[in-house]
């Protein structure tokens, strides 16, 4: 028997003028693992919000058809109900952390659901080890870098021992190791895994079967086989092909060297080197909290060196990593127009350029994730300028899009430097000339 | 010292302060607490340390003026439409004096409260109102999370050539950030609902004991403010 169950299902959130899901229909068995896939907007998360029955209750709109988990009707089952067999892990960690000590984020499920008081911390210090992460159960969350606290979250979930997991893009922040790590985890815990991501290779390479959603319909629900040979190749596993790691041509824009920062009293980057020349195009890659994105601020002048030197020539913009930041104005012409003083034609023109012509007058709050991700870029992108930094552009972004993405780097790169930080080794092959990798406590291999 | 004694230390002052009439023994408090506060890490006390005592200050200066008390005037200023004279007289000094004082402790407390306790062992202590306890450490835990969006917009200005500068210029970050806050007060709430939050028959997980230390801190928090009503 399915452990869990969706038919026909149809749904709207408040106001929304076309529907987030159409007559959706799907089982999950138990123990399978699901690669949910589909561009960027199509309702993929809806649909892991069905499953956790947290649509319509938490969202409120209009819901047709019947879902069940663990024979148990998600209309009638509140989402605090149905918390003892389906646990959610989202896409930002920040956004799920209650409490500010790692154990005891992850003894809170287990309080929620009643678990005898004697068996919760054996169960916490169980689960932490399980995820690799024993040695941070005392530590504040707020001092945890993302891949870690992506890791508590796993924590907080394989305490509980859910039947189904649904995991919605948990991997977007991390680097490949890390998202491997999270994944083979969530993978070996038994339970039905539903997880939805942008970057494909690795689900498709651990799943049972892959669902495709588009513009709310499941056009595609396969074995992995059989998906591999219909999917768009688009989203099919393929090597990175990584670009050189000798420099350009060019004239120099940024030569940072032997630079190091520290944030407070904590080293975030040691003695790194790097250089940029108009023309080409560097991806800066390396594990989390290796000093990627401190190095890029570096270079963007965000911040300056505590020592070494760096240079700077013509004009710096750097899109952050976080799209939630290009949100200030009313409008997403006059955001996309703040770097360039205003002028709405030149922001109009830059948003046609990144697929947003249409959506000039939107509140940059209306727009999806996908959208808001695209604004961002356009944002920076408007004022042309001499070096532009990028901080994780390829976020939440559908590989289509990623695609898309790479094209308008490469077609713009002529008059500039463009420095990309990425964890996407295929993006970076798509999109870069050069690859520079950061390492701990050395030079930056430039 | 575990934080349900500490907390109720901290509530005692703050209520001694806010009803003792000598301005001695609110500076005295006051003064300590800040030497509390300088316990905790630099980056984040400045926040909680400069609204205290940007707004202590703001009430010594601005209350003479709209305040009538005192026959003793130090200096005479001219008749405003409907505050009337602004007069400043000693006596208005000395009560905007022991007012100020009594919002630097009050918010000091607050400050050593927010920085130095461990909210979570609170929560955990809590054996009624936990709904409300967690609502508090949310809270509480908002104002760094502000700071930190705050910064976040700021950074990403400058990154497109944009300065802020001024209060207008912070000003119109005001609205972003509250905007900001709500949308992650949402996705929490939502999380919180998927991990079983108001689900009937919750548990709690055991704290540590209380130490002897704990109980005298709790002590002292009764007598301080049984002593404070009775004198």
């Amino acid at each position: 028997m399915a452990l869990a169950h969706v038919e026909q299902l149809t749904f709207s959130y408040p106001g929304a003028e076309r529907p987030a899901l159409a007559d959706v229909s799907l089982e999950v068995e138990p123990g399978e693992v699901v690669a949910l896939l589909g561009p960027s907007g199509s309702g993929k998360s809806t649909l892991l919000r069905a499953l956790a029955g947290l649509v319509p209750h938490f969202h409120g709109g209009r819901f047709e058809g019947r879902v069940e988990v663990a024979g148990r009707d998600t209309r009638r089952f509140s989402p605090a109900d149905l918390a003892d067999e389906v646990a959610s892990l989202f896409q930002d960690p920040e956004d799920q952390v209650v409490f500010g000590r790692v154990e005891n984020e992850v003894a809170f499920g287990l309080e929620n659901l009643g678990t005898p008081p004697a068996d919760i911390w054996p169960r916490v210090h169980a689960a932490l080890a399980d995820a690799g992460i024993a040695r941070l159960a005392e530590r504040r969350t707020e001092t945890l870098s993302a891949g870690e606290l992506q890791r508590v979250c796993l924590a907080a979930v394989l305490a509980v021992g859910p039947s189904l997991l649904l995991l919605d893009e948990p991997t977007s922040q991390l680097d490949p190791e890390g998202a491997e790590a999270i994944l083979d985890l969530a993978c070996e815990l038994g339970s039905a895994v539903v997880v939805a991501e942008q970057r494909p290779t690795l689900p498709l390479e651990r799943c049972d079967r892959v669902v495709f959603v588009e513009e709310g319909r499941v056009t595609l629900d396969a074995s992995r086989e059989e998906a591999l040979t219909r999917l768009d190749p688009a989203y099919l596993p393929r090597p990175a092909r990584l670009p050189s790691e000798s420099g350009g041509e060019g004239e120099p824009l940024v030569r940072a060297e032997d630079v190091t920062y520290s944030y407070g009293s904590a080293p975030a980057l040691e003695a790194a080197s790097l250089e940029l020349r108009r023309g080409e195009v560097v991806a800066l890659t390396g594990r989390n909290g290796i000093g990627k994105t401190t190095l890029a601020k570096l270079v963007a002048g965000l911040l300056e060196p505590d020592a070494g030197e760096i240079e700077r020539h013509g004009s710096v913009c750097y899109l952050s990593q976080d799209p939630g930041r290009y949100l200030v104005t009313e409008s997403a012409e006059r955001e996309a127009s703040l770097a360039v003083g205003g002028d709405l034609a030149r922001a109009r023109a830059a948003l046609a350029r990144v697929g947003l012509a249409g959506l000039e007058r939107r509140h940059p709050r209306d727009l999806s994730s996908g959208e808001r991700e695209r604004l961002a870029l356009a944002s920076v992108l408007v004022a042309d300028p001499d070096v532009l930094v990028l901080d994780e552009p390829t976020r939440g972004i559908d590989p289509p899009r990623k695609h898309e993405l790479a094209r308008i780097l490469r077609r713009e790169s002529a008059n500039r430097a463009t420095l990309i930080v990425t964890h996407d080794l295929v993006f970076a092959g798509d999109a870069a000339d050069r690859l520079v990798h950061l390492e701990a406590r050395e030079r930056a291999r430039a | 010292m575990s934080p349900v004694p500490a907390a109720a230390l901290l509530a005692a002052l703050a209520s001694v302060a806010l009803i003792a009439d000598r301005g001695w023994v609110v500076a005295a408090i006051a003064v300590g607490l800040f030497a509390v506060c300088l316990k905790a890490p630099h980056d984040r006390r400045w926040i909680y340390l400069t609204g205290t005592l940007v707004s202590a200050l703001s009430v010594f200066v601005l209350s003479p003026f709209v305040s009538h008390v005192g026959t003793h005037v130090i200096w005479a200023g001219p008749k405003i439409p409907v505050v009337g004279y602004l007069d400043v007289t000693s006596e208005e000094l000395a009560a905007a004096g022991i007012q100020a004082l009594r919002l630097a402790a009050v918010g000091l407390a607050f400050a050593a409260y927010a920085l130095l306790l461990d909210l979570d062992r609170l929560l955990q202590a809590a054996g009624f109102a936990r709904r409300s306890v967690l609502a508090v450490g949310l809270a509480t835990r908002l104002v760094p999370t502000l700071e930190r969006d705050a910064t976040g917009f700021v950074e990403a200005l400058r990154g497109r050539g944009v300065h802020v500068d001024g209060i207008r210029g912070h000003a119109r970050l005001l609205s972003p950030v509250l905007s900001g806050s709500l949308e992650r007060a949402l996705s929490l709430a939502e999380s919180m609902e998927a991990r079983g939050f108001g689900r009937a028959g919750r548990t709690r997980a055991p704290g540590p004991p209380w130490t002897r230390l704990d109980r005298l801190a709790l002590a002292a928090a009764v007598l301080l403010v049984v002593g404070a009503l009775w004198l």
